[in-house]
């Protein structure tokens, strides 16, 4: 089994003008998907991210305030779980709710160190 | 781990909630202030209760709302004459029992009231009371209402600077004045219900949805004494009547059912017990309504069995009352088509001469529909196959549209 991060990135529901009935949708469908997940044992851990967004960047560490609003895409979370590939993880990110809104899931491989 | 579900409608209906206990501490002033507060109390709970949903997830939403409070006042940036007026206007109850089951309610009712303000013109009451009270959001009422989103906004924007404009109090009407703004509030309730049980939206979805709000905001009047009449009852039995056939109104390709093809062991029972009850109870109050008529005809349409065993002659005796209190077109139309159900087509005919079509606007074409049948009743098939092609120029709605037309194909094999 390997270590994989799934990273959400798209818009946020506020910056998509959802209804309380379609939040309470959509919130139903993360919940079905992380007690699926929960069940096979497959999550280790996973984090939402709050929309507030403060870049710092370049050699002169020019720090920025951005709003959600403003970014096209942010990331909105994340989830580490176990899948014995990278084909593997992919199957497990197809229950993603969001990707009918437009959004993306990243699905990366946590680097093992060798210890020699 | 126990799988928990949360109640259909939850957020939407807190929503309501939310907004009707901000506006009661913060005034209309604040209104939009509120309003994002309020949603993003919602996107925290979408995100929050994803891997774990609160074990009361009703009590979640009041304690949210209660620390919003907390943030408005720091944003608001409350100086001194404002926490003054605040606590003016709270002083008769203290902050916390404001979020007590009985309170919150209370503020809903004031928000029902302020959306059915007379000041406001017809079409933005709906549409303010929808959003504020229903929690609908702008798409979901114009879809709902099948009108344009933009339409949509301009109605809300213009409710809500009456409402600022006009200084219209958050509060309950004086007791002078409760009887006659509740028949407004009963009338919109009513709209509401209409817009859902005789739209032809695709979506059943959607017409349950207007409907089921309608129910909810009847029940909710209902719930309080002082508001409890004979006008407010007998709605609320029209409404369950009604209610109970929304299913077999259409059919599965979206074709309307008329009332002699429906299939009456899908209506559901349990709102027609409930409409009886409820119609027993308005006749114990002193106060009458058109409601208490409408709703002995939909009782009389549902106590029968079939088609067959309609008893027409007491519901042409309803129409009758009806059409001597409020005489409309639509009313007119319906008793033609009793007159022509107890083949007595020159009495039906005798009506539909005093009715002008134009005067039905967009429903014109109802008219030409029951001219048809008329004419079919008397054997006239080439003037019934006529009125029905002039209906089905007149009709916007695709649906039916359909049905028109399908029922002179009929005619034409003939």
């Amino acid at each position: 089994m390997k270590d994989f991060m799934l990273i959400f990135i798209g818009k946020e529901y506020t910056d998509l003008g959802l209804s309380p009935e379609q939040m309470q949708e959509r919130m139903g469908k993360w919940f079905a998907w992380s007690q699926k997940m929960e069940k096979q044992g497959i999550v280790k851990h996973g984090e939402a991210l709050h929309p507030v967004v403060r870049q710092i960047s370049g050699p002169n560490r020019t720090v920025t305030d951005r709003t959600a609003a403003e970014l096209k895409e942010i990331v909105g979370g994340y989830y580490m779980i176990k899948a014995k590939d990278l084909d593997a993880a992919c199957a497990i990110a197809q229950d993603f709710p969001d990707f009918d809104l437009g959004n993306t899931v990243e699905v990366r491989e946590v680097m093992v160190f060798d210890n020699f | 781990m126990q799988e928990q579900q949360v109640i259909d409608h939850l957020f939407r209906h807190q929503y309501g909630k939310m907004v009707s206990i901000l506006t009661r501490i913060f005034g209309f002033k604040n209104f939009e202030l509120i309003e994002d507060a309020v949603q993003d109390t919602f996107a925290k709970a979408t995100v929050q209760w994803r891997t774990k949903i609160p074990e009361n997830p009703e009590a979640w939403f009041t304690t949210a709302s209660k620390n919003r409070v907390i943030d408005l006042l720091r944003k608001i940036d409350a100086d001194k004459n404002r926490i003054e007026k605040l606590n003016y206007s709270a002083s008769a109850i203290s902050f916390t029992n404001l979020f007590e089951k009985e309170e919150i309610q209370d503020s809903e009712l004031r928000m029902i009231f302020t959306a059915c303000h007379p000041e406001l013109n017809a079409n933005d009451q709906i549409a303010f009371a929808l959003k504020t009270i229903g929690g609908f959001s702008t798409s979901e009422i114009a879809a709902a209402l099948l009108i344009k989103p933009e339409t949509v906004k301009k109605r809300l924007t213009r409710a809500k600077k009456t409402i600022v404009d006009r200084n219209i109090d958050f509060r309950f009407p004086s007791k002078d004045r409760l009887q006659e703004r509740l028949y407004i509030v009963l009338e919109v309730i009513y709209l509401i219900f209409n817009e859902g049980f005789h739209s032809n939206h695709k979506k059943l979805l959607v017409r349950k949805e207007l409907c089921g709000e309608g129910l909810r905001l009847t029940k909710m009047i209902l719930s309080k004494q002082e508001l409890r009449c004979g006008a407010s009852y007998a709605l609320f039995s029209l409404m369950c009547f009604h209610s109970s056939r929304l299913e077999t109104k259409i059919d599965s390709d979206f074709n309307s059912i008329n009332l002699k093809n429906q299939d009456r062991t899908k209506w559901y029972f349990p709102l027609i017990n409930l409409g009886y009850n409820a119609l027993e109870k308005a006749e114990d109050y002193l106060d009458f309504s058109a409601y208490h008529l409408e709703a002995a005809i939909a009782a009389e349409h549902v106590k029968a069995k079939t088609f067959e065993e309609t008893n027409w002659e007491k519901i042409l005796e309803l129409y009758s009352q009806l059409q001597e209190n409020d005489k409309n077109a639509v009313i007119s139309l319906s008793m033609a088509i009793v007159f022509i159900q107890l083949q007595q087509p020159e009495k039906a005919l005798e009506i539909l001469e005093e009715v002008c079509p134009s005067i039905l606007g967009q429903r014109s074409y109802l008219y030409y529909g029951v001219k048809a049948k008329y004419y079919q009743s008397t054997g006239d098939i080439g003037a019934a196959i006529n009125s029905l092609n002039t209906a089905i120029t007149k009709v916007a709605n695709q649906v039916e549209k359909a049905y028109l037309i399908k029922k002179r194909d009929v005619l034409l094999t003939l």
